[in-house]
């Protein structure tokens, strides 16, 4: 692909936009592919919203959150990984690659592990080439 | 669903409102000069004998029912299978209240589709339809015409998999075999990705986004809907920065990938609600297969997550049922 993927990802305030901000601090070296949208929670992220992003041309889409039982919101990550199955599962059906949507748990601390989870995703995104089914040209 | 079937129907509502159990039955009456049924509130015991039930009573009478409810204080309804899921579904989200209902459960054998009826005979010739023994009787001007129900059932009821209502006060009627699993979306999924793309692509360029299907779903009563800009909450007092700045995810374009989040974001709010009526593939003008898209949410709801539909804490809020893996 002649530029890089476009890739929007919704971080949850509480701990995976701290863990994307612990990667800038500990000049952590990952792809400018990534888009930010910082959201209160995993849990805000609206269906609508993902299928909005992949309209304006985004190549993925993340959902960032939490882990499992530490949702500042108690249980809003639930309810993000419960939608996020619903989508997916509805995207492969109508034959949308469904693998440029991911979801993704990390905690504030896992600076580290934010930066590599988003370079393995940009060249998966890479492969998968532009997208281009649901962008509005 | 045959006269004998029509005849206890009419004596029950008739009993029902004499005895002044009830202010009002909702049922099903036909057109006039068309064998098309239509439902109606019957409000005097006198007007019983315009009750009829046959394979051609396709609507559902959910949504009618939520909208007249307050008007009553208590309403009879005739539910077929589908129907009363949805009523049991709406009964769950609050929007009606159980003890104000009587309802008259018909286990339902699968009801015609009028686009192929219609087509094999002449409307205004046809007196009556009735299923006797498994055969679609009809009566055109005199003569009996027996043709095979399969030729004529509506492709949905061929996999309902409630054909006996899970809410009922007196059941009438006998159901067909209930249908296991879901083999109909497994063979759909068999196509490649580009093939189910292009079949979907194909599909939903049809589509006028005249939003029939949403006006008919029993399911569908939001006042906003997310994937609508033009029906918004306003009055004369919202000012323009308001409605300028409102959140939108899709305009009015109509294109089949705008067509595509439409009714994707439409499906994601029935995940474990959709009651299986069939009603919105019956008033798309252009025939979309929306159904397809209900049952292969249905699936990934029971087979993923292990929910089954009608239970008292819903689909979306229950937090106990997480796939393992991902």
């Amino acid at each position: 692909m002649s530029e890089d993927p476009k890739i929007i990802t919704f971080a949850c305030n509480w701990c995976s936009y701290a863990g994307a901000d612990l990667a800038g601090t500990s000049r952590l070296q990952y792809p400018p592919t990534i888009r930010i949208v910082r959201v209160m929670c995993s849990g805000m992220v609206n269906p609508a919203w993902i299928l909005y992003a992949f309209r304006k041309g985004a190549d993925g889409v993340v959902i960032a959150g939490c882990h499992p039982g530490d949702c500042h919101y108690m249980v809003g990550n639930y309810y993000a990984k419960k939608r996020y199955v619903l989508l997916k599962e509805l995207l492969d059906f109508v034959g949308f690659e469904d693998e440029r949507l991911k979801l993704l748990w990390a905690s504030a601390s896992e600076g580290k592990k934010f930066a590599e989870e988003m370079a393995k995703f940009t060249e998966e995104v890479r492969k998968l080439g532009k997208q281009e089914k649901l962008a509005k040209r | 669903m045959n006269q004998q079937v029509v005849e206890e129907l009419k004596k029950i509502c008739k009993d029902l409102l004499e005895k002044g159990e009830v202010d009002a039955v909702v049922a099903y009456r036909r057109k006039r000069n068309e064998p098309r049924e239509v439902l109606t509130v019957v409000k005097s015991p006198d007007d019983v004998d315009s009750i009829t039930l046959s394979p051609l009573s396709v609507n559902n009478p959910a949504r009618l029912l939520y909208e007249i409810a307050g008007n009553y204080n208590r309403l009879a309804v005739v539910a077929k299978g589908c129907d009363a899921m949805a009523i049991r579904q709406l009964i769950i989200e609050g929007k009606l209240d159980r003890e104000k209902l009587y309802i008259i459960g018909i286990a339902c054998p699968g009801v015609v589709d009028y686009k192929k009826f219609a087509k094999a005979f002449k409307p205004s010739e046809v007196e009556s339809v009735e299923l006797v023994n498994g055969k679609l009787a009809v009566k055109l001007a005199g003569d009996v015409k027996e043709v095979s129900f399969e030729d004529f059932i509506f492709e949905n009821c061929t996999y309902c998999s409630h054909p006996t209502p899970i809410e009922y006060d007196v059941l009438l009627g006998e159901a067909r075999e209930p249908y296991e699993g879901f083999d109909d979306v497994s063979e759909f999924e068999k196509m490649s990705d580009e093939e189910r793309w292009r079949y979907w692509e194909n599909e939903f360029s049809l589509c006028i986004r005249c939003h029939a299907c949403r006006s008919v779903c029993p399911l569908c009563y939001c006042t906003e809907c997310l994937v609508d800009p033009t029906n918004l909450a306003v009055s004369p007092m919202t000012t323009a920065e308001e409605k300028a700045a409102y959140p939108r995810v899709l305009g009015r374009w109509v294109s089949a990938s705008d067509n595509l989040v439409y009714h994707l974001v439409r499906v994601l709010h029935h995940a474990g609600r959709c009651a299986g009526c069939g009603e919105c593939e019956r008033a798309c003008p252009m025939g979309l297969p929306l159904r397809k898209l209900e049952r292969k949410l249905e699936k990934v709801v029971t087979e993923v997550f292990g929910f089954k539909p009608g239970e008292e804490i819903p689909f979306l809020s229950k937090l106990d049922i997480l796939p393992e893996e991902g």
